[in-house]
């Protein structure tokens, strides 16, 4: 995997420093995969999802690792070239830790039909690969990349300066980040049969105040419980304008990832307009800890 | 904007206008969602799954006949372990049966199915109902 990357690992040890950072990916892709690698239904969807749908979710995850990487390397001085690399990296060992862990659970056999096997392992490797991304980021202290940014690539993007004490996060990417912590979250949960059959049994009513509950534990989560990483908002400000400017924005991006999901799943099929409003507040609520979350640890 | 500075988070004073207008666009879509939710809440009356079958396809297939159907809940109520019944009619006998249980049959929408018969109903009348189901 090393011939991936423009400069030679002469150096032993950053060849080392490399290793460990695969470990850490492939730690994170087991974190962050495992409860999808045992789910049932997953495997299932893996040989009846419409191929359309599921390539469609595989490229959609590429762009999305490529500005995960380089958000999550923002900080961390990476360039473009190298958030695509760590993305490959990513997206590799995701593949790559979804079939063995599939093959190992019994789930992929070799007398089942390609077709199949290569659906299981699509469809596990999205969220695999972003827990790789993540288990590089966040299980270790120091991501093994720091070095890199000796080799003449500082032109390539905003992130060839030194660490500064003080970055801005763009408003685009704080979305993009609770659309991220929404769709993983989502990918967990999804699959189940448990997603439409809360929907089924909930009236109206009970949709209402799981909006409500969802807008405010997504506010709650990141204004009001003091989490490391909390947001805080200037004194002079009414409470409302991040209200406005953050968590009603996120809700809904959190609700449009929620039916992408599960139209992806096929749960929206022959179905009346007021029952996928409901499987999607059903699974935006998850989606809303997912986006909340996602602001605060990334 | 968001200005991490040593991990701490703090929003910008004066935000772009464009968050402004993301912040209203979503507001008014979350408003109109509630809305919606809130209509049917009021509206909705106490419906129980009401169920219509239409058959949509016969044609033989190896080892037997298949007659497949769009099955449509016309209530407000979700039916669970919805079973089809189909039956081969002749005159009065019933010459052939089989059943077919869908998970779900969702409030206002269809499934579909078939049923497998072993023989080719031909000329004879071929009966799809649903004989049952259970609440979610």
């Amino acid at each position: 995997m090393n011939g991936a990357t423009v400069q030679r690992d002469d150096d032993a040890g950053e060849s080392r420093d490399f290793l460990i950072g695969l470990g850490r990916g492939a730690a994170g892709a087991m974190l962050f995969g495992i409860p999808m690698l045992m789910t049932m239904e997953l495997w299932q969807l893996g040989f009846y999802i419409e191929r359309w749908r599921l390539f469609l979710l595989l490229i959609v995850n590429i762009p999305l690792l490529i500005l995960l990487a380089h958000r999550i390397g923002f900080e961390r001085t990476s360039t473009a070239a190298e958030a695509c690399r760590d993305a490959t990296i990513a997206y590799g060992l995701g593949i790559l830790i979804s079939a063995a862990i599939l093959i190992m659970l019994g789930d992929i056999k070799p007398h089942m039909p390609l077709s199949e096997m290569l659906g299981k392992v699509a469809i596990q490797s999205v969220p695999a690969s972003i827990g790789a991304l993540l288990g590089r980021s966040q299980l270790g202290g120091q991501a093994g990349k720091d070095e890199d940014d000796g080799d003449g690539e500082k032109d390539q993007g905003e992130g060839g300066d030194a660490v500064p004490d003080e970055i801005s996060t763009s408003y685009s990417r704080e979305l993009f980040l609770m659309a991220v912590g929404a769709l993983f979250l989502n990918l967990n949960v999804a699959p189940t049969e448990e997603i439409i059959l809360i929907a089924y049994k909930m009236t109206p009513w009970h949709a209402l105040v799981m909006i409500g509950v969802s807008i405010a534990i997504m506010h709650g989560f990141v204004y009001a419980v003091a989490f490391k990483g909390t947001h805080e908002i200037p004194e002079e400000t009414p409470w409302w304008h991040a209200f406005f400017r953050f968590t009603l924005p996120g809700y809904l991006v959190a609700l449009l990832i929620s039916f992408y999901v599960l139209w992806t799943f096929g749960r929206l099929d022959d179905t009346a307009p007021t029952q996928m409003l409901m499987s999607a507040i059903v699974l935006a609520f998850p989606g809303a800890i997912g986006a909340a979350a996602a602001r605060l640890i990334l | 904007m968001t200005t991490t500075a040593n991990k701490r988070h703090s929003e910008a004073k004066e935000p772009h206008w464009i968050e402004w207008a993301t912040g209203m666009v979503s507001a008014l879509v979350v408003v109109a969602m509630i809305a919606w939710v809130g209509y049917k809440a009021w509206t909705d009356e106490d419906m129980q799954p009401e169920f219509s079958i239409a058959v949509t396809e016969r044609r033989p297939v190896e080892g037997g006949y298949r007659v497949a159907f769009e099955i449509s809940n016309k209530a407000t109520a979700t039916a669970a372990a919805v079973t089809v019944r189909g039956e081969i009619v002749d005159g009065d006998n019933v010459v052939e049966d089989a059943e077919v249980t869908f998970d779900y049959v969702p409030a206002q929408s269809k499934s579909s199915g078939a049923i497998l018969f072993s023989q080719d109903p031909g000329a004879r009348e071929v009966r799809v109902r649903a004989v049952g189901y259970t609440d979610p």
